[in-house]
């Protein structure tokens, strides 16, 4: 995003930074928070739901007069676990692969990369649609068969970040002290790799929930609950577009606001920190 | 939560359903059956904030009319040719009748290259169709069949006594379809016996007052059994049909079209159309739109809201019938915790049927308390379906689990309650909005006593998880059937199965319940026959398995050029009933 | 040549593995007795248990799990897909593949082109104006595309453009002449291929800017070349070598993404078919649309390879 040289993060980064803040809270606090049922029915007899966004119903309601402000936030609930989730899943199990794979080279490695390139080369939503088709569809399984699918890229830039750390003097020089393999990862190589993995978390984290949007739109979402995707996909029918496109647009508004901040604060990370990485 | 004991899916038991000459889309899946596709609200025209603010705009549908059909159009009008595109909620997987699993949409395309033994005539009576004659002896145990003369299958093949018995006994060999016949007729041979070259001898278990109704759908279609036997050896014909009917089958891309040409030498007369198409189109709103721009000509449809648009057009001829089918939740008594009437009766208490109707059924369905409309000659008015009464639903679960609230749930591996709520798992097929819509209503009135745990499965693996008694609850759609004994196989004890698979879905076995409706079927006085039925009717009422919303409406929807739509007659003459079910024949159309 | 032979190999064990991941996964979780036969897999009638022997015989389903996985990578290689499961008729899977590989097909190519299409004029111009406000605006336009969720970019395109403005048609049918069918097809390749061209926007866009900065240029510029035949003539060529790659490589990741897209604007193509086939269990389905995706995969990072060496001289292996 940017070709000139910035040592500071940006406001804007910051409003990013604020919006994941405000969205993860209310998420959390949901509730406690003063707003309506998520899964109660405000019908008003009389006069046939969808009920269009008001004083009352912010978001309006869906079909079913349901309320979409409560709704899209419980749904952020789902999201962001399902995002945090899969990232932690797959920077645990990627990275600790990925760095190992980078530092002990050799047959390891080329194990480890076969495995990644395994992965990467497996239609990643294909791959998820069968595990969530076979197994079950509840938030665990669905997380962590998300989480499965982060391990490679997450892996391969472990991997990557590790290769060009190992090489440098303070490896070479902790190595001639007599430090052991893992006191060098540890305290070494690990502080260093976990910078752009952290930007990459962020990245991770939007992906994980785009992911989630794309499996409920092919109905293999999370079964009990709101979540993004399935909010926007009871509101995508033809007739919904048409006649009630509140119920599709909020959930999308506040998804892609939410998909954008992660977005652009794992980029602004991910630069600042390259550009130390060439002051060093 | 899906243990591969349990869940095994599954591919074409909807053929039984089918059987008997009835629709099913198992579960109301028909119309929903992709992502995506239904919505179904008519939107208050202005936002509703206060309680206090006027209603905006009348926007219900009151009661939709039903059973509404079409005069007759003049017949020395009609014209050669044209092709006819017809709009279905579904593809089908093959149109063999000894072997397929044929809902509404794979009845429709049926219909047209096959013809069956009887049809309904106008009054709801049977009527001999393929056959010349159906004679009954004194004990209306057996059933003497004539057949008519000099009909050939589109093949060549004559149609002959063992023609019938090659389709007969084939479809008694399949497991599905030979379920639903299985309770008419003994095991052995004396079940269909040729007699001479056009008459078959058929010997039922029971006396039969009007023997000739099992045979106006999927039972009585004739196939040619010269296509049957190369069917069993190239299984890939099965999408290539060969029947006696009005068209012959020309082409067929599965999920895409369906193509039928004009019989030449049809048995039954002129046909004016020179092709029909079938379109499988799963959203009820893209259906509906491709009538609106002219891409077809015709459809069918359950949808609620496609319904109210079609109705307000005044430039389509629509077809309405809600006598067909109903929907419910449905509860098998086979296991914990549904084997215990009060569980039963929570659940039911506990049922948002007003909601139902409001949001899902959209004034286009009416309300349902039992198998049969008002103005049916069999309506119990004395029948009331409980629901939206959470107070009393709270006692009896209190009862229940304090009980029996430590036995297991086999289906989920708990305890039957847990935190004095009953543990349930509620299935349904998907993915569908309109179903997952459906599920969470019902979860958030029933979490007043139960914990529901979500099921969706595809179709078929859902059909079979209720065929093997695999459920605690779950929605379906059933009944219906024009003669109404036909359904008695979802009711009978003798359909149940312990060790397998079992039609009467809720394995609830009252033999009293049993005896009336055998009673009936003996009977033709149709007022007498109604006060026994009424009683039977009773009795389901009271065992709780069926928790009844709607009637479910079908409507058949033509645009304005296409004509004769009803006028499709039996063999004999007689004009038939238009639609059953949602499925039309188009023997006399013809597009101006 | 060594070059190729690793490459060679290193494919041949990746399709191996993801084929034994996908079989193995399939036939582990799910019950393929049931998925061919249906009810009669669980019925007691001599017929049916009949049917059972001769199914378990037919797809030897009694064997060891790795001896059916070699069976079935056998027929594979011969080109022998098997036959769809439980579908009454079983007809093989190949005509299924045969009749929805070109609308797959038909889409990720119209993708691709539409995506370069918008990608290389939009490059040119905002590298020509780098830094200023267009840029700036353009950059911005670029990180909001690849941010929207390609469902909800699918859902909107189909609200503005085949709903409110009516431009385009709602649904596929395969019976209609060519030329409609690509018109049909022009909103869903549209929606795969916004993101794509704004990721190859900005990579061209940053190459472009680079390689305006080479001596050459400035050559050429002193020399007198306008600035928009220099941008063509001379800056573009070596700018497209990332790009290659990434065309490249990004058409496995829109395979991935046009399932979705398939599914919402209900093309019947090779990605509703496999979506549909794993909701069902339909394992030889399954199977063989994965190994066509994966396949198309390595062949095109093969094909971005060769095409770089081509392109590029420099490029030592």
């Amino acid at each position: 995003m940017t070709d000139t040289i910035e040592k500071r993060l940006g406001t804007l980064f910051w409003v990013a930074v604020g919006w994941l803040a405000v969205i993860s809270l209310l998420a959390i606090f949901a509730p406690l928070l003063p707003i309506k049922d998520p899964d109660a029915y405000y019908l008003v007899k009389g006069v046939r739901p969808p009920y269009s966004p008001s004083g009352t119903h912010w978001f309006g309601t869906d079909q079913d007069a349901r309320d979409m402000f409560a709704r899209t936030i419980y749904g952020a609930r789902v999201s962001l676990v399902i995002g945090f989730v899969a990232i932690a899943f797959g920077m645990l199990v990627g990275g600790t692969a990925g760095i190992i794979a980078g530092y002990l080279r050799g047959r390891t490695d080329k194990l480890i990369s076969f495995i990644f390139i395994v992965f990467l080369s497996f239609p990643s939503l294909v791959l998820a649609i069968l595990i969530t088709a076979l197994l079950d569809r509840g938030l665990v399984t669905i997380a962590l068969t998300l989480g499965v699918l982060a391990v490679a890229p997450v892996g391969r830039l472990a991997r990557a970040s590790t290769l060009s750390f190992a090489e440098r003097e303070f490896v070479t020089a902790a190595r001639a002290i007599g430090a052991g393999d893992r006191r060098i990862i540890i305290r070494e190589l690990l502080p260093n790799v976990v910078v752009p993995m952290g930007a990459l978390a962020l990245l991770g984290m939007a992906v994980a929930i785009v992911a989630e949007g794309g499996l409920a739109f092919l109905g293999l979402s999370v079964e009990k609950g709101p979540t993004w995707g399935k909010l926007i996909l009871f509101g995508a029918g033809s007739r919904e577009l048409e006649k009630s496109p509140w119920i599709a647009f909020g959930p999308i508004i506040i998804l892609f606001i939410t998909v954008l901040a992660l977005n652009y604060a794992g980029d602004r990370i991910r630069s600042y920190f390259d550009v130390k990485e060439i002051g060093l | 939560m899906r243990s591969s004991s349990s869940h095994r899916p599954f591919r074409r038991l909807g053929a039984v359903l089918a059987t008997a000459g009835l629709a099913l889309a198992a579960c109301g899946g028909s119309d929903d059956s992709k992502p995506a596709a239904e919505p179904a609200a008519e939107p208050a025209s202005e936002p509703a904030s206060e309680p206090a603010e006027e209603p905006a705009g009348d926007d219900t549908l009151g009661e939709t009319e039903t059973d509404v059909t079409l005069p007759p159009d003049d017949d020395a009008d009609s014209i050669f040719g044209g092709t006819l595109r017809y709009g279905l909620e579904a593809d089908v997987n093959g149109l063999n009748p000894t072997s397929s699993a044929l809902a509404a949409s794979g009845l429709m395309m049926a219909n047209a290259v096959y013809d069956t033994l009887a049809v309904y005539d106008e009054n709801d009576v049977s009527t001999p169709h393929l056959a010349e004659s159906f004679t009954p002896n004194d004990t209306l145990t057996t059933w003497t069949m004539k057949l008519r003369e000099g009909i050939t299958f589109h093949d060549g093949t004559p149609l002959n006594a063992e023609a019938v018995l090659v389709n007969f006994n084939a479809q008694r060999g399949d497991p599905l379809v030979g379920l639903a016949i299985m309770p008419f007729f003994p095991a052995d041979d004396t079940a269909a016996i040729a007699v001479d070259d056009l008459t078959i001898e058929f010997n039922v278990n029971f006396p039969i007052a009007d023997f000739g109704s099992i045979l106006t759908g999927q039972l009585g279609m004739v196939a040619s059994p010269t296509w049957i036997a190369a069917a069993k050896e190239d299984p890939t014909l099965n999408q290539a049909p060969v029947g006696t009917g009005p068209f012959v089958f020309d082409s067929r891309s599965e999920d895409s079209v369906t193509r039928f040409v004009r019989n030449e030498e049809w048995w039954g007369g002129d046909v004016y159309l020179d092709a029909v198409e079938f379109y499988p189109v799963t959203d009820g709103d893209d259906r509906n739109s491709l009538l609106f721009n002219g891409d077809l000509d015709a459809l069918h449809t359950t949808n609620q809201a496609s319904i109210l648009d079609l109705v307000d057009n005044a430039d389509y001829q629509t077809i309405i019938d809600d006598t067909g089918e109903e929907s419910y939740a449905m509860m098998n008594t086979a296991i914990p915790p549904f084997d215990d009437i009060r569980a039963r009766q929570a659940l039911a208490h506990a049922t948002p049927i007003e909601e139902y109707v409001e949001l899902i059924g959209l004034g286009v369905s009416r309300r349902a308390t039992q198998r049969f409309t008002p103005e049916s000659i069999n309506y119990n008015p004395d029948l009331v379906q409980v629901g939206n009464d959470p107070d009393t639903a709270v006692a009896l679960v209190a009862e229940y689990c304090e009980e029996r609230g430590e036995e297991t749930n086999p289906l989920l591996g708990t305890t039957t309650c847990t935190d004095g709520k009953i543990n349930v798992e509620l299935q349904w097929s998907g993915p569908s909005v309109v179903q997952t819509r459906i599920a969470e209503l019902l979860d958030e009135a029933w979490s007043v006593g139960f914990n529901v745990t979500f099921q969706e499965l595809p179709q078929d693996a859902h059909v079979l998880q209720t065929a093997i008694g695999q459920y605690n609850v779950n929605t379906w759609r059933q009944f219906g059937a024009v003669d109404v004994w036909t359904d008695n196989v979802w009711l009978l004890c003798a359909t149940i199965n312990p060790a397998g698979l079992s039609l009467n879905w809720p394995r609830n076995c009252d033999e009293d319940r049993d005896a009336l409706l055998f009673q009936a079927t003996a009977m033709s006085d149709l007022e007498a026959r109604a006060e026994v039925l009424k009683q039977a009717e009773a009795l389901i009422n009271e065992a709780f398995t069926y928790v009844f919303f709607t009637h479910t409406t079908w409507v058949n929807s033509f645009a304005d050029n296409v004509r004769g739509v009803c006028d499709h007659t039996s063999a004999g003459g007689e004009r038939m009933r238009c639609a059953v079910s949602g499925r039309t024949w188009f023997s006399k159309v013809w597009i101006e | 040549m060594n070059y190729w032979v690793q490459r060679l190999t290193a494919s041949v064990m990746l399709l191996l593995a993801v084929s034994m991941l996908t079989f193995g996964a399939m036939n582990l979780l799910g019950d393929p007795l049931f998925n061919i036969l249906g009810p009669a897999a669980a019925d007691t009638k001599p017929e049916s248990l009949e049917k059972v022997a001769a199914a378990k015989e037919l797809y030897h389903l009694d064997r060891p799990l790795p001896e059916r996985y070699v069976r079935w990578l056998g027929d594979m290689v011969t080109g022998d897909f098997g036959v769809q499961f439980g579908s009454t008729g079983q007809p093989p899977v190949s005509n299924l593949i045969a009749e929805r590989f070109p609308r797959s097909l038909t889409l990720i190519v119209m993708a691709q082109l539409l995506a370069s299409m918008i990608a290389i004029p939009w490059a040119l111009i905002t590298a020509a104006r780098a830094n200023r406000p267009a840029d700036r605006v353009s950059t911005i336009n670029s990180f909001l595309l690849i941010a929207m969720p390609n469902f909800a970019l699918a859902v909107i395109l189909k609200y503005i453009f085949g709903i409110k403005l009516g431009w385009f048609p709602l649904t596929f049918k395969a019976t209609d002449p060519w030329l409609t069918r690509i018109y049909q097809t022009f909103l869903p390749a549209l929606t795969i291929a916004l993101p794509a061209a704004a990721v190859y926007q900005r990579l061209l866009r940053t190459d472009l800017i680079t390689t305006l900065q080479e001596d050459f240029i400035l050559m050429a510029r002193s020399k007198g070349v306008s600035r928009r035949r220099v941008l063509l003539r001379h800056a573009l060529r070596p700018s497209l070598f990332s790009f290659i790659t990434v065309f490249g490589i990004n058409t496995g990741a829109l395979i991935g993404g046009s399932l979705i897209v398939e599914s919402i604007f209900r093309i019947p193509g090779l990605g509703s078919a496999i979506v549909e086939a794993i909701l069902r269990e339909d394992f030889p389905i399954v199977l063989a649309i994965v190994m066509i995706i994966t396949t198309a995969f390595v062949l095109v990072n093969v094909v971005v390879d060769i095409v770089y060496t081509l392109i590029d001289p420099r490029v030592k292996r």
